[in-house]
Parts: structure tokens; sequence; C-alpha cells
């Protein structure tokens, strides 16, 4: 795998708050990467930072095989979180504006919109004002115009968090086969987003980032052993489990519970059962449910994003 | 200074006249096809045909909203 | 040079579809030509007004034509740069709150190109509508009054031209600065009365002041006048302004570059 783009030790500093904190990471040519993190984990900041809108505090940027001097942004093609346009312009005109300024020449511009507007399905809106255009047609006219210039990398923020569940669907396929054609960043706060498409994921929280690594990988080194606990709903035993997990024996961390049930992540499975068991047997629990797993990454995200 | 005749000066100023009322039936348009505006359109109608060129320009400068 | 021309063009196209390009030099025209309409017909109106004892009669000094053009300018000072200035005063920071500035500069576009094709738009369609206006002024000056030679009134229009170029680069450029509209306005208008102000009551001669434009457009029609001011003392002031014009766009493209958008 050849490597894209490089960051190194990058931070922003916003008066007082570091938004980003000294995160370096490298994105390889043809992966589909995965920003994620809680909202205000300083996704956006890092993104705007790598399609130059914000000036790094320090930090480097690097694309692989630039030339000296060469603009990053020829490079890159960017969805912003809510893209705007001219509401006057229509959405063919915006389209091959863009080009142009991209240094398409008039004829490929032009040819390039038709074939984009075709591509994210707003074809016939085409010749309409973008004035008019719904929040969902506004997400697909920004999607073409971020690949109007057939950018390198292509960087997403949030590019599906505003839509509907139907438009989230529509979108999430572009984004799938846009993957084979060029190296995709994008960020979101759902996981589950991330790992439907993904090959590589980059966990941020609270400026820093956490965790990095292939989805795979991840995986494999983070299986823990998990106990799946569920009780029934009557008040005793709600309570116990309500105080008892405030309390967990050393080598047990809760990641997720709701009314009656929680996920513990155990060090050593053994020891964990044995504890969990006894506790259940002494305070008289009715349990309704134990199930002995693997942790997913939903535990790990939620381990990682919640940890003191 | 000459004195100028009446009709001299009719022709003279019609012009300045017919120019005010075009950019008054302009602003007209551009209100009645608008579809999103600061404030009522019938305000802006009044405005428009009594405001005589301010009317018009405040109008154009103020009354639209960029959709 | 082609990015330049393509932001350009769509600055224009901006103002064609906003109509800006139907009502800025209609208004100009407009405010040209009333003042030596209003000063021909200013016996009768005052007649007509009443308030007059029986056979009073009234005599003004007929003006002469520069005068006349002279208070044309006067109007064009208040009015003209009123709507000079507020036409203006979002130019930068609408841009830049809508998030349309963030998505065109990620695209490899120079944000001196994006401020100077912006400010060449705005400039050019002030310019053409206040040489119509100007023309306007001139023509019916010539019709109810009598003629002006159009050596001095070409020279005046150059000066008052610049001194209106200079206030639309401030507006645009406040634009830049501030998020309000209204206070962007302000602040160049502001600038442009204090600076004028500063030009004519200080007691001294102010060559690096933009302020004294408009009198030097003002007195530049007046024949007797020419001697009081020698061209090398305009031509400083002309050249002051282009220079703090110059400036102007500079701090402008840094703020754009420093913060292209709000969001």
């Amino acid at each position: 795998m050849s490597v894209l783009l490089s960051v190194e030790q990058l931070t922003k500093r916003f008066d007082e708050e570091l938004a980003v904190d000294n995160i370096g990471f490298e994105i390889g040519e043809g992966r589909c990467v995965a920003l994620l993190g809680p909202n205000g984990a300083g996704k956006t900041t890092t993104i705007r930072m790598l399609t130059g809108l914000l000036q790094p505090t320090s930090g480097t940027i690097q694309f692989s095989g630039m030339k000296q001097g060469q603009d990053r942004r020829e490079w890159i093609g960017y969805l912003p979180q809510t893209p705007a346009f001219y509401g006057w312009m229509t959405g063919r005109e915006f389209l091959v504006y863009a080009g142009r300024l991209c240094g398409l020449s008039a004829k490929e511009a032009a040819s390039r919109s038709n074939e984009l507007l075709e591509r994210v399905g707003i074809a016939s809106a085409g010749k309409r004002k973008i004035g008019g255009y719904s929040g969902g047609m506004k997400q697909r006219l920004g999607l073409a115009q971020a690949l109007i210039h057939r950018p390198r990398l292509l960087v997403l923020d949030e590019p599906v968090s505003a839509l509907d569940p139907i438009g989230r669907r529509e979108v999430m396929a572009m984004i799938g086969e846009l993957k084979n054609e060029t190296t995709v960043l994008f960020s979101t706060h759902v996981l589950h987003d991330a790992e439907e498409l993904c090959d590589d994921i980059l966990i941020m929280r609270r400026g820093q980032l956490s965790l990095a690594g292939s989805l795979a990988t991840l995986r494999e080194e983070n299986r823990e052993p998990v106990l799946s606990l569920e009780i029934e709903e009557d008040d005793h035993s709600r309570q116990w489990l309500a105080g008892w997990i405030n309390k967990l024996p050393n080598g047990i961390l809760a990641t997720s519970e709701t009314r009656g049930s929680v996920r513990l992540i155990a060090q050593d499975l053994e020891t964990a059962r044995r504890a969990v068991l006894k506790e259940l047997t002494k305070s008289e629990v009715s349990l309704s449910k134990l199930e002995i797993g693997h942790s997913t990454l939903e535990d790990l995200f939620l381990k990682v994003v919640t940890a003191p | 200074m000459d004195v100028l005749s009446n009709t001299k000066v009719i022709s003279l100023i019609a012009p300045l006249f017919l120019i005010q009322l075009l950019l008054i039936v302009i602003a007209l348009i551009v209100l009645f096809k608008a579809e999103r505006t600061r404030g009522p359109k019938w305000l802006w109608v009044i405005i428009i045909l009594f405001g005589n060129l301010l009317g018009s320009i405040a109008f154009f400068l103020f009354g639209r909203r960029s959709v | 040079m082609t990015k330049w021309l393509i932001l350009f063009r769509k600055e224009w196209l901006e103002m064609i579809r906003s109509y800006k390009i139907v009502w800025l030099p209609i208004s100009f025209i407009v405010l040209g030509a009333s003042q030596p309409i209003a000063t021909y017909f200013m016996p009768d109106i005052l007649s007509s007004a009443g308030n007059m004892p029986e056979g009073a009669i009234i005599s003004l000094p007929t003006p002469k034509p520069f005068e006349v053009l002279a208070s044309s300018l006067q109007q064009f000072g208040v009015i003209g740069l009123l709507l000079i200035a507020l036409s203006n005063m979002s130019a930068l920071s609408l841009e830049r709150s809508s998030g349309t500035a963030a998505m065109i500069l990620v695209k490899p576009v120079s944000f001196v190109s994006f401020v100077t094709a912006k400010w060449a738009a705005i400039l050019s369609l002030s310019m053409v509508s206040f040489l119509f206006g100007y023309s306007a002024a001139w023509y019916y000056t010539i019709a109810l009054f009598d003629s002006v030679r159009w050596l001095e009134v070409l020279l005046s229009a150059m000066l008052f031209a610049l001194w209106l170029g200079f206030v639309g680069t401030l507006a645009l450029m406040f634009s830049s600065l501030i998020r309000s509209a209204a206070a962007a306005a302000f602040s160049a208008l502001a600038t442009a009365a204090l600076l004028s102000i500063v030009s004519s009551t200080l007691p001294f001669k102010q060559v690096w002041n933009p302020g004294r434009l408009p009198t030097l457009a003002a007195g530049s029609l007046d024949t007797a006048q020419h001697i009081n001011n020698s061209s090398l003392s305009v031509w400083l002031t002309a050249i002051v302004t282009a220079v703090a014009i110059a400036i102007a766009l500079v701090i402008a493209t840094g703020s754009m570059r420093s913060r292209p958008s709000d969001v």
C-alpha cells in the first residue's frame, strides 16, 4: 500500500481551547477511511485543516508525489457538512463554474457536469435554480461538485448525518461506488456507517487520535471476552444492577447499559465469569440472560470514547 | 439663458420620467416574482409606487431575501 | 488569469440576475438629471409654494452652468456614495456567512483572485453607473442652461470616479472585516465623511487625503479655480488614493485567507 497523504503533529488551538492536539496519521492510496468520533471531537477542525480552510497552529500535511509548491487543493474534492451554493445559479451552472475553477476547459467542464448530474441522480433538475433544491438534492449536488476535477482524495464531512433514512441509504451507496475509484476520507459520528464502507478507521476524542488502523486489524486485535447480562424488570433486580455497575470488580468494564441489561468487557473471562455468577447468586437477582461472547467494534468504540 | 418653450421643456423631461417609470415597473415585476421578501409584499408595493426613486432603490437593496 | 475571468464573469452574472445592473445605473441617471432640472424650475417652485406677498418678484441669480454640474456632484457625493456603500456592504461577509466562500476557496483558486474579481466587478458597475449619471447631468445642464467644456467635465468625472471607487473599495474591505452588513456600510461611509470633513476644515493643505477628491472634482469644473490647484498636487492625491485602494484590497484578501468561513 502506498501512502497518499501523511499528517504529522497536526495541532489547532483556538484561543484557550485545544481543538486538535498533535495528531498524526497516514491515508493509503485507494483506501476508504472513516474519521470517527463523538460530536466535538475535532473531526471537522481536522478536515478543515486538510482542505486548507483553516491554518494549522502547527504540524504538516503532505501529499506524496506532489510537486514542490503545488497547491494541495488541486488534489482534494471536498463536501462540507452543509454544502452552500449560489441560489441564483442552476445546478449545472454551479458544476461548470466549479469545474472551470479547478482548471478544466469549458468543454471538459460541460461534459463532466452532465455526467455527474446523471450520476448523482439530479439530471432532471440540472437546469433549475439551486434556490429551489431540497436538502437531499443539495447534498447530491455537493457530492458532484466535489468530484468535478477527479480528485485524488475525496473528503466528506458528515455526508449523511443531515439526510432522511432513504437519502442516507442512497448517498451511502454512492460513496460505496466512489471508493472503488478514488481515495475517500469521511467523517461520521455513527460507527455503523464507518463499518459499512471503510477499510480504515481513525477514532478521535477530545482533539486527540485515540485509535487508528484497518478495520480488520482492529477487530482482531481488540477481540475481548464480553459478558452480556440481562435481568428481569423487577425493582430489586434493577436496583441491584444500578448499584453494582458503579462498583464493578477489577478487570471488568461496562460498555453499554440500558434498562435491565449491560455489556461487560472482561480482561480474563474465567475470573469475570466466576465473579459475576457469585454476585448474582449472592444478591438473589432474577437473571433472564447471560451470554458469553466477543467484543464488537461498537464495544471498542464505546470503550475508547468513554474512557476517562 | 434662453427661455425655453413649454413643449421643449416637456420633451426634455419626458425621458427622465420614463426611466423612473421603467425602474418602478421592473421593481414591481421582481417583487411579484420573488418567493421570499423581507416584510409583506403589499407594503413593498406601496413603498415602490409612492416612494418614487428611493422606494424602488430601497426594495432592490433590502426587500429581497436570498434563498 | 483564466480563473480570474471566470470569477469576474460570475460576479457580473450575479449582478445581472439580481437586477443590480439595471437599478444602479438608473438611480444614478435619475440622480444626475434631477439636479439641473430642479435648479431650472426653482423659481417656479418657489413662487407656486405660496407664502409670497402679492406681486412679490422672485429674482434668483441664474447659476453658472459649471455650478449646476458641481451641485450634481454633490448629489452623487451623498446619495451616490450611500448607494455604493449599501449595495456592497455584504459583498464578502455574505459569501463567508452563507458558506459559499468555503465551497469556492477549497478549490485551487487564489484568494487574491477571489477578492479582486469581486472588487473589479463592483467597481466597474459603479463607474459605469456614475458615468451614465454624470452624462445625464451634463446633458441637462447644456439643454437647460449653457454648455460646459468637455475637457473640464472629463477631468472632474475622473477625479470623482476615483473617490467613488475608493469608497466602494472601503465598503468591500469592511465587509470582509465586519460580520454585520449595516456596520460595514456605516464604517465605510463614516471613514469617507471623516476624510472629507478633515480635508475641508483643517487649515493646511492635505495632498495625502483622498477626502479632497470631491472638492478637487468640483473645483476642476471652474476655470477660474484652475490656478489654485497645481496639477502636481492633484496627481499626488490621486496616487495616494490608488495606494490606499491597493492596501484595502490587501487587507480584504488577508482577512479572507485567515478566515474563509464563519462556521
